[in-house]
């Protein structure tokens, strides 16, 4: 499904990705770890294609697809989904509303019928449910004075409408307290299925008691430098990375 | 080419087209104008040396063209073109003008109940309340298109409402401008007199279709008494051809409510001049507005609030959208006199410029000589959200697409502060079809 080789990525005058290679075959959930500022996020943004990065070196491919060359939206419409880090408030436009044109765009692409507005509501209703989420929400600005909680629900719930082939998750865990946590997890776990992949970014192993990895993988300075399965996540908790680095970074 | 300027231009045609003005048999109109093209004469066209011209400059493109006083024979559908962009003209006083003259045909006056008056000005020189206001309230002293306006006009809209009166429907009057091969202008004059505790809404509408260069130079003055509301609503759907130079001055007395809203959407060139005077206590303004420009489109937007007397609101919002190489000026001039204590002033001015290219001045300025009052202005001029832009892509909307949600979630607010029913749906396609096209 998603095949990274060798991505090498920086900012600016600044190299951070230094050649990535990983492999995540359909329905695997892979985990990301590594401390802060080791380029966790710029592979989540680098694969949707955010503007701002070079890309230095290598190739992705999804299903085949070169996704380095495509738009950041025909990326999601070829099923690329990223939770952010940090949800974007976007003041005037009603969540409803943008839930709805991108699940449109999204079906179009494919060559599928738009829902009409009584269909759509009736399909986010059922998906709002299992999020505890309140559904007063739909009728707010996107992310507008949304909770930290709430913001990251509200990206779940996306993902669960758009239904992509590989969602990348970069840090959906923070600032979610234990019962948020498990609900965005279940919701999570609600998408997972044989032609669902993911990548789960985390800085805490605590997320993956609830979502478990296939694979994990502690990347550093731009590289992957071990990869484990999910007692890999355990291992990390309980020494840090120093001992992976060779240098003094705690958990 | 002549040497003619085109101040020239308009002295000497005042001569043969004078007879055939309206208003022969009123003596005081005959001389108004005649007093008008002497102001006009002395004032001449504004220059960017003034401060209210200073970004607008004349001499580049309007005063180049030496607008005909042609009629030309126009043949134009004025209800079924607003049914589809949104008005459901059945509920409404649909006035029509077509170059600067009032169409019958196009029109749908309905009748209505003793002590209000819907009418074309020109039909209605002789009385007594149209001598009383006309050029009382909008002066031509060094104003050469009040001026002007004041010597040619042909026609404009008349509305008056007797104490208590209260006109549910709104008035819709529609300004078309057609031409062929030949420039055209047009001079409109509205009035609008509200006695006291009256209500009623005004929509003054103005579009055009056109091969040549034209100018429409209106001019409406609004008197307001004691308790009376108006709500006004301004459409500038001049086409890419036109020149648009607009003045809405409005004299409101105790209690009276005056909102006036503009939305601009057309024209190479547009100016409007939006002034109220909050004469006695308790007066209110709201005056809002959205301007929308591209390509090489100008548009400039000045107000004005005087506020003279104690105890009165005015609120200001206005936004600009700005995109191409368009350019937009905002000036926002707010005086508070030495006697308006308890003054409530407050005024907010936010651009968004789509381009580099793209320019804005924004000029909020506020002269207080009193001391009990509140007063608080903002302007702010940004460019489009980046990290929205990205999260709307990320979900699969096109850039393009992304772009027009964005542009609509900062322009949209105008339209949605818009209670009445009659206007919304127009104003929304209105704002949407400048995107589509853009
Ligand atoms: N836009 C940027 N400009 C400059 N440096 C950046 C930018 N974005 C990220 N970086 C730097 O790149 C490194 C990796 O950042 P990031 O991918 O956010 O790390 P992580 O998500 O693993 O914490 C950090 O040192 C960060 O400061
Ligand atoms: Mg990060």
């Amino acid at each position: 499904m998603l095949i990274i080789k060798g991505l090498k990525a920086r900012v600016e005058d600044k190299q951070i990705l230094n050649g990535i290679d990983l492999t995540i075959n359909p329905g695997e959930v892979h985990a990301i770890m590594g401390p802060n500022g080791s380029g966790k996020s710029t592979l989540a943004h680098v694969l949707s294609g955010r503007p701002g990065y070079e890309i230095t070196g290598g190739e992705v491919t999804l299903d085949g697809k070169d996704l380095l060359s495509l738009s950041p939206e025909d990326r999601a419409r070829a099923g690329v989904f990223l939770a952010f880090q940090y949800p974007v408030e976007i003041p005037g436009v009603n969540n409803t509303y943008f839930l709805k044109a991108a699940l449109n765009a999204i079906r179009k692409s494919k060559g599928e019928e738009e829902l009409d507005a009584i269909d759509f509501l009736e399909l986010v209703k059922a998906k709002l449910k299992p999020l505890k989420m309140d559904e007063l929400m739909l009728q707010r600005a996107v992310n507008e004075g949304f909770s930290g909680g709430e913001k990251k629900k509200n990206e779940i719930l996306q993902m669960a409408v758009l239904e992509p082939k590989l969602g990348i998750l970069d840090e959906t865990d923070s600032g979610l307290d234990i019962d948020a946590l498990k609900v965005v997890a279940d919701g999570v776990n609600a998408l997972r299925g044989k032609n669902r992949s993911f990548l789960v970014v985390t800085h805490y192993q605590r997320l993956l008691d609830y979502i478990v990895p296939d694979q994990v993988h502690v990347l550093a300075g731009g590289k992957i430098i071990k990869t484990g399965g999910k007692e890999l996540a355990l291992e990390l908790e309980e020494k840090g990375y120093g001992w992976l680095t060779g240098e003094k970074v705690k958990a | 080419m002549s040497t003619l300027t085109a101040q020239e231009h308009y002295l000497s045609s005042f001569s043969q087209l004078e007879a055939k003005l309206p208003g022969q048999d009123a003596a005081w109109l005959k001389s108004l104008r005649l007093q008008a093209l002497e102001q006009f004469k002395q004032a001449g066209f504004p220059t960017d040396k003034l401060e209210s011209w200073k970004y607008t400059n004349l001499s580049l493109n309007l005063l180049k063209e030496f607008f005909t006083f042609e009629v030309p024979a126009s043949t134009t559908v004025v209800a079924a073109q607003l049914k589809k962009n949104g008005f459901d003209t059945d509920k409404a006083h649909l006035v029509v003008f077509v170059n600067g003259k009032f169409s019958k045909e196009l029109s749908s006056l309905k009748p209505l109940e003793k002590g209000m008056t819907v009418q074309n000005l020109a039909s209605v020189l002789s009385n007594e309340t149209v001598k009383a206001f006309i050029g009382k309230i909008a002066l031509s002293q060094n104003k050469a298109f009040t001026a002007l306006n004041t010597a040619f006009f042909t026609d404009g809209l008349f509305v008056q409402l007797e104490a208590g009166k209260v006109l549910d429907a709104p008035v819709h009057a529609v300004y078309v401008s057609t031409n062929g091969s030949q420039t055209t202008q047009s001079h409109l004059r509205n009035l609008l007199v509200l006695a006291n505790d009256s209500k009623v809404n005004v929509i003054e509408h103005y579009w055009g279709e056109n091969v040549s260069a034209y100018l429409t130079n209106v001019v409406t003055e609004v008197a307001m008494a004691t308790g009376s509301t108006l709500d006004h609503l301004k459409i500038g759907q001049e086409d890419i051809k036109g020149y648009h130079i607009g003045s809405l001055i409005a004299q409101q007395e105790e209690g009276s409510y005056f909102a006036s809203r503009l939305f601009s959407v057309g024209g190479a060139l547009t100016r409007n001049d939006i002034e109220t005077t909050l004469g006695k206590k308790k007066a209110e303004c709201v005056l809002e507005g959205l301007y929308l420009a591209k390509e090489g489109q100008h548009v400039d937007t000045r107000t004005f609030i005087d506020h003279l007397s104690p105890n009165c609101n005015s609120t200001e919002v206005f936004k600009g959208v700005i995109d191409d190489q368009a350019v937009g000026v905002f000036d926002g001039r707010i005086l508070v006199r030495e006697n308006a204590q308890k003054t409530d002033a407050r005024q907010s001015n936010k651009n968004l410029l789509l381009t580099k290219e793209a320019k804005i001045y924004s000029k909020p300025q506020f002269q207080i000589y009193a001391d009990d009052v509140k007063c608080s202005h903002g302007s702010a001029t940004g460019q489009i959200d980046e990290e929205a832009l990205f999260y709307l892509q990320s979900r699969g909307i096109s850039r393009d697409e992304a772009k027009k949600v964005l542009v609509y979630a900062f322009a949209g607010e105008m339209v949605e502060k818009v209670e009445s029913g009659y206007l919304k749906p127009g104003l929304k396609k209105l704002v949407d079809s400048w995107m589509e096209v853009s």
